[in-house]
């Protein structure tokens, strides 16, 4: 089922717009005036809003399913690993030539896969994902292999590296927003409502003169430049890399994040990142020693509580509180 | 009133003093108590426990107790950062005891250098030589593991021709390529490589491509309930000469493929998983005091990589004792003293250059008969 807030053309009210920035405003502040631990888990947070901004022009913003940005991102991670490393480059380059090599190589898996629809393109999709987790395990004179790839230096620019994680997490949090800002403008852009309409109906967008094949291919290929800066960010942000960091774990998690923030919505994913990646902590930092076992089953019930009474996503809280306000005024 | 005063300062500083005593000494660690490496790190983690539990009953360490902040980091080298800069930034360990995981150990190594915490670790050293200067190795060198299956072979056996049967793990791959040059040293030769995934549930093309290229027995290296998966397909496949080598792991799955392939199913061991193998002395004095301990809090519980993170710990809280401090710089410097220490698994030889601190083989060849572990000497 495709979700109003992608096909929708109301205006949300100006407040509730804002709450999700005020809210992760505020979380970062935290980040930046607390330990170096917070810091690592929210620039996690912003790496994964990225790569979900990415994933929601293609699942959100188009209605399709890709089960394999997680290739694209093993592309930024290793593009990036390989290219400072090997060829000496400045990190902020190494990222910009692996965004080309994986836009290149959207482009030419997509043009072929992207004419499958529903669970094949779903199969299809996923076993790009699985081929290049096989190809960064087996190829190891250039990945290193499950043995990773370590030495990766930090992000910067000319020589100036920003050494500790509350730099690093400054310049996420703008890539992260600036990413955001990105995704607004091509949401309500010409471009972005034809990618809505065929969320909507492909056959109804493509009756209005809409190229459907085109404009899911260049989804397609803006999900994976998101996702290869979101590989090549972590990178970067940890120094080190192996092929589990870009698993099947990447992909599942990054479904969750989604969804949970809201798909469709321009600040869901970001939002879904924050949240999904602050549960499991404040739950290792909060539960008794006796009941971390549990952590996971905690994690998951507290998943399935909000998916059950916020299903559009925690980024829809506020017109959710909105609607009901209004319909207890008309009551 | 200065007099007064003086007093005043003194007792608060004497208050400090008094209090800072009595905290913790907090020494973290990093452990896959979920995915692939469970088994091994949950061992690992309840014998740093029982080890700190000892250590505490007898006075604790320069007159502090220990405490270990334990983070699971789900055999996942991102759960593993997170885990690490959460036990550095909040918990200030002042050591890590880590489990088994190989890239979560190393993703972290940069941070735990930066901020000057040793890394005593179940897993293999960290890759770059500035993380290596703080980490040391409790994991016997994976060539032990290829000289004593080959030895077997070459002084017990006509068998001349093995497979390599693995998994894609990080300390497999190393025993994989480490395995094809110590077989030629003992004039055997590898005639294929297959690969297998954790979670396989059946490994019959891949037993069959290593009979069809004429092996006459299966290196196995990798870990977990794939070595019972291996047993039954050379059984299924009615391979009666063909012999199942597996390499270090835990006993209850050695009992399970021994039970389906008797004899032609070998292991690699520690004298702790076979203590009659032990001779008398320091080397089983050391043994015993371990498994007491053990069996009283875990009965018949395999031993393996409990000792290990026994021995570990042990090593560790005699460096810190060296060092008459917890500093990390001087608890570093006194970890490369630490040479001749007689552990439960092997004597431990740490220096300056030599941070893998088993240097002599510590295995001896097992098999299973009628459930029990015994060493292996002759031939099939």
């Amino acid at each position: 089922m495709i979700s109003p807030a992608i096909t929708s053309t109301r205006p949300r009210a100006a407040w509730t717009a804002a709450l999700p920035v005020i809210a992760a405003g505020a979380l970062i502040a935290y980040g930046l005036t607390s330990s170096g631990y917070i810091a690592t888990v929210l620039g996690f947070a912003a790496i994964y809003g990225v790569f979900c901004t990415g994933l929601n022009f293609f699942m959100g913003y188009t209605g399709q399913a890709s089960f394999g940005q997680n290739a694209f991102a093993a592309l930024g991670g290793y593009g990036s690993a390989i290219l400072t490393d090997r060829l000496g480059l400045e990190p902020v380059l190494a990222i910009l030539a692996s965004m080309s090599i994986a836009g290149i190589v959207a482009l030419v898996v997509g043009y072929p896969t992207l004419r499958l629809r529903g669970h094949y393109l779903a199969m299809a999709t996923f076993a790009l994902g699985l081929i290049t987790y096989e190809i960064t395990i087996e190829w190891t004179s250039l990945t290193h292999g499950y043995m990773g790839y370590s030495g990766i230096p930090p992000l910067g620019l000319f020589g100036y590296e920003l050494a500790n994680e509350k730099q690093q997490l400054v310049a996420l949090v703008v890539i992260a927003l600036f990413g955001v800002w990105i995704s607004n403008r091509l949401r309500n852009s010409r471009f972005g409502r034809a990618l809505r309409a065929i969320a909507g109906s492909e056959a109804a967008a493509a009756a209005l003169g809409i190229n459907v094949a085109r404009y899911k291919l260049a989804a397609f290929v803006i999900a994976a430049l998101y996702a290869s800066v979101a590989g090549s960010l972590f990178a970067h942000f940890i120094g080190f890399i192996s092929p589990e960091v870009f698993g099947t774990a990447m992909v599942v998690l990054s479904f969750t994040m989604l969804y949970l923030g809201g798909i469709g919505t321009t600040w869901g994913p970001l939002v879904g990142a924050l949240i999904a990646s602050l549960i499991p902590e404040v739950l290792r930092s909060t539960l008794p020693g006796g009941l971390k076992e549990g952590q996971d089953i905690v994690y998951c019930a507290i998943l399935i509580l909000i998916l059950i009474f916020v299903p559009k996503g925690l980024s829809s809280l506020g017109s959710l509180w909105q609607a009901r306000r209004s319909a207890v005024r008309e009551g | 009133m200065r007099l007064r005063v003086a007093l005043a300062v003194s007792a608060a500083m004497f208050t400090i003093h008094a209090a800072s005593a009595q905290e913790p000494i907090r020494i973290g660690s990093s452990v896959g108590l979920t995915g692939y490496s469970a088994a091994t790190d949950r061992a690992w983690r309840d014998s740093l426990e029982l080890a700190a539990e000892k250590l505490n009953a007898a006075g604790g360490l320069l007159g502090r107790k220990v405490e270990f902040v334990f983070e699971d980091n789900r055999s996942e080298p991102q759960e593993a950062v997170v885990g690490y800069r959460k036990m550095i930034a909040n918990d200030k360990v002042v050591a890590v005891d880590s489990g088994c995981v190989s890239a979560g150990n190393a993703a972290a190594a940069s941070s735990l250098v930066r901020a000057k915490v040793p890394m005593i670790l179940c897993s293999i050293l960290p890759p770059r030589p500035e993380e290596q200067k703080w980490a040391f190795s409790f994991l016997p060198p994976p060539r032990f593991e290829s000289e004593t299956r080959f030895r077997y072979l070459r002084d017990h056996t006509t068998i001349r021709k093995v497979g390599i049967l693995h998994d894609p793990t990080p300390y497999a791959m190393m025993m994989r390529d480490l395995g094809i040059k110590v077989a030629q040293e003992f004039g055997i030769e590898v005639v294929t490589t297959e690969s297998y995934k954790q979670d396989d549930a059946d490994m019959s093309v891949q037993i069959g491509r290593i009979n069809s290229a004429g092996a006459g027995a299966i290196v196995k290296m990798g870990q977990g309930g794939s070595t019972v998966t291996a047993a039954k397909n050379v059984k299924q496949l009615g391979l009666d000469k063909m012999l199942l080598m597996a390499s270090l792991d835990d006993g209850v799955l050695f009992t399970q493929a021994g039970e389906i392939l008797g004899e032609q199913f070998l292991f690699v061991a520690p004298g702790v998983q076979i203590p009659a193998s032990i001779p008398a002395g320091p080397a089983r004095e050391a043994a015993d005091e371990f498994l007491n301990t053990w069996r009283a809090k875990f009965g018949d519980r395999d031993p393996n990589a409990g000792a290990r993170a026994w021995d570990s710990f042990s090593v560790f809280a005699r460096a810190v004792k060296e060092a008459n401090s917890t500093d990390g710089e001087a608890v570093r410097s006194a970890m490369e003293k630490m040479s001749g220490v007689q552990g439960a698994v092997a004597k431990y030889n740490f220096s300056p250059d030599q941070h893998v601190g088993i240097t002599e083989n510590p295995f001896v060849l097992g098999v299973v008969r009628k459930g029990k572990f015994e060493v292996k000497r002759s031939g099939v």
